[in-house]
């Protein structure tokens, strides 16, 4: 069969598990590594939620490949708060009801955290990720609310 | 009694959502399964085709292949999906599992198992298919031209069947007869994609020693799906339990079984094991339900003084392919609420259901009472413009006063209570602001104010038995209180990311005067959950199970306090029950008190209870448990009014929705937070309505809308940052607990708002504003008709 080993360094920590040549890196993460909070919504890169950290810049993971990963680092919504606290993302979003079903809420979430600190605008966070639920207004104010959290120096 | 414990009306983000930000959700794809195998479907890439050959002799000999399974296969193992609501003289009471014919581009033909998801899609696509090209008929218009092609055998000019609902043929004439102006207007619903994030799946797993079936699935109503898998595969009741897990977003498009949800788990049962099947975002463009699909010729009469004299309309509801398990159901909610919030001397519609070979149609959040919002509230609004009344002053004098209630419409709907002048009024106001100084000349702006009811606690039996409609209605909870003094709710309605679970343990928790975090909500699974066919669909979760528990609450409250006075040798009156509100069961805190100091606390009373000590009577039920099943005497009618604020560029024919402000009665919030996210959401969806969405299909009937680039969700920046939500507060007198219904509401009123505020700001065209969505080059088209340009806008 067409497969490899890929190595990846996921949330911190070093794994190597077979990948098929055609096995993209959301498929990859959810199956080989048992990372589920990654979620596939379309398949296509259009709806966000399968969105991870691929060396620390966003990606839509069902557009990756997993050999294209191979020997790189990648965060996922596991990764954001590990065992720990929640982060200020996480709980803005909970705070003001910025999720519903939940669905597209890891992607989004590793946006918001990728956008923490770098000060990119609400827009360039929100663009290119959907929600059926929400109507957005909770998931505007909790990146409002978690950039100003941030500026607040917390 | 309760007084520390208040937790209806407090906002409490729902808990489980920690759980979600983590990470941590259990949705269908996410399940560990042993030894899984995985299934693909095999079809019809045509619209309309006679199934001469399904050859899966390829496929068969792979050695990834696990089970292959065609009409014929099927036609063996399987029996159809009885329906359950449908038109009179509809020819066609079941849907098959087994086809021979194709109805419908994407229509399941056969299933494929393998050993790995990606085998089991190469092996379909092995299956060799022999069609026979039948003629397609892909819109109403074809199905019912003189010679159309027949689509369901049976079905005489492709009707499905046809019903009328409210006042006589006579009065409607004679009201039309003596109106001063009577507008009327064709109407058109396209049909739209659910499109929740996470599309549909199953996850079955048959063990053959035992006979049972285990189902998990992306479900809106795990009942009604045990039901109809046990009527297809020949099983009982207790030989099949339906789980569903975190479900991401449904919309209506969960409610039902499909055929081919079906077949995977007939393949499970064929090969006695573990199959899943998740369905790609294409399948579920192509393949499940649609909601919506409705034309209408509605007029309104209206009297000189601008009195409502009657609503008549003709709806025809495209089925699609089949009639699925509620067919037009949807339909006849418009025709039964097309008189909505108003007074008039007659009300009545027709509907007719028409086969059309596309993908079948079904429930969408808003059932039918949005097209009915549509049509009306644009009729009144033309009906303004002619008569040169304010449309908020026409609205006004016609809204049913609250001194009205309770008053049954012509359709014999008994509206409970409300002020739907009031919520108007507040949704004008909000709405009304100066316009922005700095609008170019090419861009008119306006804004318009429209009403509804929102249909909600559905359904009382009776009704249900009325109209032939073989669901339950009535909803039950069991409620716990457990041996550790924790507290556990059963429920038949499903989180499908409402927040119900949160909702009703604040129910609990305020009924039972406890802390919040000692209840646990249980929801899902069929082997614990109570019975419910409907379950959470039709705004009516919260009115009906909440009902329920608010009872069972009062009744277990009742007899913990009971059991306590024993123990504390004293009256149940001479006892209070005081909880801190970070205590425990066991602390301290959580006690029964009685006189002199003599206290019990909340746990030890319920560990003495589960021993069966402390009954006055030898004969008194032991376990701490309530059971109640609510049957609601009437259904409770929530209602709102939109306003909204648009900006169109004359130019592009591009509507901007610039400004939305929602007003609502659901009754008691029971929570502040979840019932805003509710609203907020239906309005983004009805706003994707209103501008974008449409499934479309080309000439031969082949789906064109396939993936997310097609067909246009709303994205965040299409959602005005003025949205301002409201809810006033008028208790339901027929629900314990004052509750009304609020999903759906949010949905019901966008496309009426924005259609009449496009209206409002360009009245050239506002006759032709009856057909959705509201698409740059329709209202291009429509403008330059009229001979409005950009350049000829400058004023």
């Amino acid at each position: 069969m067409s497969a490899r080993t890929v190595t990846v360094r996921v949330n911190g920590v070093v794994r190597t598990e077979e990948s098929e040549h055609h096995t993209t890196l959301a498929e990859h993460l959810r199956t080989a590594l048992r990372l589920t909070g990654t979620h596939i919504g379309c398949g296509s890169g259009d709806c966000g939620a399968c969105v991870v950290l691929l060396d620390g810049e966003p990606v839509c993971s069902c557009l990756v490949l997993a050999v294209q990963a191979d020997g790189r680092e990648v965060t996922t919504v596991e990764g954001l708060a590990g065992g720990g606290g929640l982060t200020r993302e996480q709980r803005a979003l909970i705070e003001e009801h910025g999720l519903q079903c939940g669905f597209c809420t890891p992607g989004l979430l590793v946006r918001m955290a990728h956008a923490a600190g770098r000060g990119g605008g609400e827009e360039g966070v929100l663009a290119g990720h959907l929600c059926r639920c929400t109507g957005y207004v909770g998931i505007r104010a909790a990146v409002r609310r978690s950039a100003g959290d941030a500026g607040a120096g917390r | 009694m309760t007084g520390e414990h208040r937790h209806i009306g407090r906002p409490v983000p729902p808990r489980h959502h920690e759980r979600l930000v983590r990470g941590g959700g259990r949705f269908l794809a996410d399940l560990r399964a042993a030894d899984v195998l995985h299934a693909a479907f095999v079809r019809s890439p045509l619209a309309h085709a006679a199934v001469a050959g399904f050859d899966a002799t390829a496929a068969r000999r792979d050695p990834r292949c696990a089970l292959v399974l065609g009409p014929d296969d099927l036609a063996g193992r399987t029996a159809a999906i009885p329906t359950v609501w449908r038109l009179p003289g509809q020819p066609q009471e079941s849907i098959p599992v087994a086809v021979h014919t194709a109805r419908y581009a994407g229509q399941p033909l056969g299933i494929v198992v393998a050993r790995t998801p990606t085998a089991a899609l190469d092996l379909a696509e092995a299956v060799r298919l022999d069609l026979a090209p039948l003629p397609p008929v892909p819109t109403v218009a074809d199905a019912l031209a003189e010679h159309a092609p027949p689509v369901v055998p049976g079905a005489a000019g492709n009707e499905a069947g046809r019903i009328r609902f409210g006042s006589p043929a006579e009065e409607i004439a004679a009201a039309l007869a003596r109106a001063a102006v009577v507008v009327e207007r064709e109407f058109t619903l396209p049909r739209v994609h659910h499109s929740p994030l996470e599309p549909r799946g199953v996850l079955a797993a048959y063990e053959a020693g035992t006979g049972l079936l285990t189902v998990h699935a992306s479900s809106q109503s795990p009942h009604a799906m045990r039901q109809d898998l046990c009527a297809v595969l020949g099983l009982r009741a207790d030989q099949v339990r339906v789980i569903a897990p975190d479900v991401g977003g449904s919309f209506g498009s969960k409610v039902f079984l499909y055929p081919d949800e079906a077949m995977v788990c007939a393949a499970a049962v064929a090969l006695g094991g573990a199959v899943r099947w998740v369905e790609s975002r294409a399948e579920n463009f192509t393949g499940a339900y649609q909601g919506r699909a409705q034309q209408a010729t509605a007029r309104l009469a209206v009297s000189g003084e601008g009195r409502f004299l009657a609503f008549d309309a003709d709806l025809l509801a495209d089925l699609g392919a089949y009639a699925t398990q509620a067919g037009a159901g949807p339909h006849q909610v418009t025709a039964l609420t097309l008189q909505g919030p108003y007074h008039a001397d007659a009300a009545a519609a027709t509907v007719r259901g028409v086969y059309t070979t596309r993908v079948p149609t079904g429930a969408y959040r808003g059932y039918g009472m949005q097209e009915a919002a549509f049509i009306r509230e644009r009729l009144v609004d033309e009906a303004a413009r002619e008569l040169g009344l304010s449309p908020v002053e026409l609205r006004l004098r016609n809204l049913i006063r609250p001194q009205d209630l309770p008053h049954t419409t012509h359709t014999g709907l008994t509206y409970d209570s409300g002020d739907y002048g009031a919520v108007l009024r507040r949704a004008a106001a909000l709405a009304e602001r100066p316009p922005p100084p700095d609008d170019p000349p090419w861009v008119r702006r306006a804004t318009a104010v429209v009403a509804a009811v929102e249909i909600s606690a559905f359904a009382p039996t009776a009704l249900l038995e009325a109209f032939g409609i073989a669901w339950s209605g009535w909803e039950g909870v069991r409620l716990r209180i457990n041996h550790d003094g924790t507290v556990t709710v059963h429920s038949g309605v499903i989180a499908v990311g409402q927040g119900i679970e949160t909702s009703l343990a604040q129910i609990a928790a305020e009924g039972l005067g406890v802390p919040l975090d000692w209840v646990r909500v249980e929801l899902g699974d069929t082997d614990t959950a109570p019975h419910s066919d409907l379950s959470a669909q039709a705004s009516r979760a919260l009115t009906l199970a909440g009902g329920a528990l608010v009872i069972a609450a009062r009744q277990l409250a009742g007899r913990m306090r009971a059991l306590a006075a024993g123990f504390l040798k004293a009256e149940p009156e001479q006892v209070t029950l005081r909880i801190a509100a970070t205590a425990d069961p066991s602390s301290p805190e959580a006690a029964f008190h009685g006189a002199g100091g003599a206290r019990i606390t909340w746990r030890e009373t319920a560990h003495r209870g589960y021993r069966g000590w402390g009954r006055a009577h030898r004969t008194d039920r032991i376990r701490l448990e309530e059971s109640v099943d609510f049957d609601p005497p009437q259904l409770t009618f929530a209602h709102g009014a939109h306003a909204a604020e648009v900006a169109v560029d004359l130019g592009t024919g591009r509507v901007e929705v610039t400004g939305y402000w929602a007003v609502h009665d659901s009754g008691v919030l029971v929570n502040p937070l979840i019932a805003h996210g509710q609203i907020t959401g239906g309005i983004a969806q009805g706003l994707g309505q209103a501008l974008t969405e449409e499934a479309r299909v080309d000439g031969a009937g082949l789906p064109v809308t396939r993936s997310f680039r097609e067909y246009t969700l709303p994205a965040a920046q299409d959602i005005p940052e003025d949205l301002v939500v409201e809810h006033l507060c008028t208790p339901s007198t027929v629900i314990p607990g004052g509750f009304k219904g609020l999903g759906e509401g949010g949905a019901i009123l966008p496309p009426a708002a924005v259609a009449c505020a496009v209206a409002a700001a360009v009245p050239e065209i506002a006759h032709t504003l009856t057909s959705l969505p509201l698409t740059p080059s329709r209202v291009r088209a429509a403008l330059r008709a009229a001979g409005i340009t950009a350049e000829g806008g400058i004023r």
